[in-house]
């Protein structure tokens, strides 16, 4: 354990990455939110895993 | 079948729209390469934190490759199952609430085939979501901790995975009686008190669904298998799930 893999550990933040731009492409589609819209985008870019999750789960209304 | 199958891709094409079958999948191997990794770092991330009593790590010990990979499917029968219970918990409530099923109906469709595509469309995102897990972390522990035998950790993660199918097939059943949120509960709550019962009474309840987390591990790390019981038990849950679902969209459709 000298050096930090970075190999490895790269992966996990494209995942998260990408998990953030689908809630934010998903959220610019919603026509309406639980909640206002700019904190869902804060929740998104600075929630990490569990804001996503929380978007996705409870964050959205079906119309 | 006919019928199943159009219902099915209609679900499927659904999952895609909502990005369910991306975010799911995403979030498993998320969890997934997680596992190893905070293990494989916990030194350096107690040691990052600060206020580590000394000696404390040098008792610390680098769990082997299998037991991680028990502990990752772990994770999923937590905060996996979540997902997939808050995921489906929508599925028969919202179409009843949002007067969708009302439509379905009236084509000559059975209640069963509705039931059963819904089922399925869930079934497939599980397997998607636990097969990439699943790899992602093996393929982490691998590289981290050391070999593993792939014929047990795939037995492990079907035994895994039909226990997580039994609290997806519990809520679709309760979906299909409550609203979104009250089935939800439900089925977690179910799953929960089955767990509950079989860590109390583990040698009377060792044949029921509950048992099969237990046994998944025990796969994995020490590669016995144990008894057919839990996953017999467990079919039949799931089979008497869809059938009672299906029973009460059927009479929901016809209030006389």
């Amino acid at each position: 354990m000298d050096e930090i893999k970075w190999g490895l550990i790269w992966p996990l933040l494209v995942l998260q990455a990408v998990l953030a731009i689908i809630g934010l492409i998903s959220l610019a589609k919603a026509e309406r939110t639980r909640g206002p819209k700019w904190l869902w985008v804060i929740i998104l870019i600075f929630g990490n895993l569990l804001g996503s999750v929380a978007y996705f789960t409870i964050g959205r209304k079906e119309s | 079948m006919r019928k199943v199958w159009t219902l099915y891709h209609k679900e499927m094409l659904e999952a895609l729209r909502s990005y369910k079958l991306i975010w799911v999948p995403v979030v498993f191997m998320i969890l997934g390469i997680m596992q190893p990794l905070t293990t494989y770092y916990m030194p350096e991330i107690l040691k990052a934190s600060g206020n580590v009593p000394p000696g404390m790590l040098e008792g610390y010990e680098m769990p082997g490759a299998a037991v991680v990979m028990a502990q990752t499917l772990g994770q999923y029968g937590t905060i996996g199952m979540l997902i997939l219970v808050l995921g489906v918990m929508n599925s028969l409530a919202g179409e009843r609430s949002g007067g969708t099923i009302e439509m379905l109906m009236v084509k000559p469709v059975a209640p069963a085939a509705i039931v059963s595509a819904k089922w399925a469309a869930q079934l497939t995102t599980l397997i998607v979501a636990l097969g990439l897990g699943v790899a992602g972390a093996a393929y982490y522990t691998e590289q981290l901790m050391g070999p593993l035998s792939w014929g047990r950790l795939c037995a492990g993660a079907g035994l895994y995975g039909l226990w997580l199918l039994c609290a997806v097939s519990l809520t679709l059943l309760f979906s299909a009686w409550l609203r979104g949120p009250a089935a939800a509960f439900l089925g977690l709550g179910s799953a929960a008190a089955m767990s509950l019962a079989h860590s109390l009474l583990p040698s009377q309840l060792g044949w029921t669904p509950a048992a099969l987390t237990a046994q998944s591990a025990a796969i994995i790390t020490e590669g016995r298998g144990g008894t057919w019981g839990p996953a017999c038990s467990a079919g039949v849950l799931i089979v008497v799930c869809l059938a009672a679902a299906s029973l009460l969209i059927r009479r929901n459709k016809l209030p006389d």
